[in-house]
């Protein structure tokens, strides 16, 4: 039950999780995922990070390109654009709101646990 | 980690796994872009590994972490198609994101199987408004002698004991009516609950961990 509701958590959290992953600049793939690797476990199976990706991109949040001649195989780099900068700011910002109302609500619940 | 012909040959393996499951679903650009991309990790990861006393080990551990390659597809299909179907309401995008959104779950599986049936019964309203003038003996409605309702399409023979069959050209503007409304507000329910599906992300294949194919 404690990891059902621990997937909950990770569900939500991971599209934010990936934002702030290319907040300070753009990286490809396998390196988004060691950085989230490096804070967090979001990522359990790896390859369904790339379906994110894609989306992400889809709906403009997000922007790929193909970047060839730094390794022996190109990778695809992603950048957040303007959209997603905007909505990486909603989401930490009501992300931060949430938390701390949460933590509001443990402070007074710890003196009864 | 410089790989060998066998490990190479893995890596293939998986990718024509990958791409034979994507295939299915999206177009063929989508889908060399995204084998592409999981390539890319496969040889970056295996860069990351360095030197290893056991490359097959070490090769199944970076794919073991990718995931299975059925289900890294089907993560891809899901947000693809339903994209698709929540955008251009397509019919063909909706039936597809209805069969993936089935294999997520419970709920989900009656739901779609719901929505199916309505496709389903539409189809049927409009069949036996084609084979009216074709077999019109056979196509009509049954009631019982009070007039009660019991049912109607095509039946052979015409005639069933005990009921009394109508078989007035009535039922072809009737059922071409029913099977229409049948098919659109299915349609709407079924594009309404897609986007409400894509919005709540269900993203269960991400952490399923599992043993690559």
């Amino acid at each position: 039950m404690l990891e059902n509701w621990l997937e909950q958590l990770r569900r939500g959290t991971l599209e934010l999780a990936v934002f702030l992953s290319v907040a300070d600049g753009p990286r490809y793939g396998l390196e988004i995922i060691r950085h989230l690797e490096e804070f967090t476990d979001l990522v359990l199976t790896e390859g369904t990070i790339y379906p994110l990706l894609s989306r992400l991109a889809r709906d403009g949040f997000l922007t790929s390109e193909w970047v060839a001649g730094e390794a022996p195989h190109p990778r695809k780099y992603y950048r957040l654009t303007p959209a997603g900068r905007g909505r990486l700011n909603n989401m930490c910002r009501e992300f931060q709101v949430f938390t701390s109302k949460i933590e509001r609500l443990m402070k007074a619940a710890g003196r009864h646990l | 980690m410089k790989l060998t012909d066998s490990g190479e040959s893995r890596i293939r393996g998986y990718l024509y796994v990958f791409e034979r499951s994507l295939r299915h679903f999206l177009s063929p650009a989508v889908s060399a872009d995204a084998v592409r991309e999981v390539e890319s990790h496969i040889r970056d990861a295996v860069a990351q590994a360095g030197d290893v006393p056991d490359e097959h080990a070490a090769l199944e551990q970076i794919l073991n972490r990718l995931g299975p390659p059925m289900r890294v597809a089907q993560a891809y299909s899901l947000e693809l198609v339903m994209d698709e179907a929540a955008v251009t309401g397509r019919l063909t995008s909706v039936l597809r994101s209805l069969f993936h959104a089935a294999m997520t779950g419970m709920i989900a599986f009656f739901t779609a199987f719901g929505l199916f049936v309505g496709y389903a019964m539409g189809i049927a309203f409009i069949i036996v408004a084609i084979m009216k003038p074709i077999i019109p003996n056979n196509t009509g409605w049954w009631t019982t002698p009070d007039g009660v309702f019991v049912s109607s399409g095509v039946n052979f023979p015409g005639a069933r004991e005990g009921l009394v069959f109508h078989t007035t050209y009535w039922i072809i503007p009737v059922a071409l009516l029913v099977g229409m409304l049948l098919l659109l507000v299915t349609h709407a329910l079924a594009r309404r609950w897609i986007i409400w599906f894509r919005n709540r992300r269900t993203w269960r294949p991400a952490f399923e961990a599992g043993p690559a194919a």
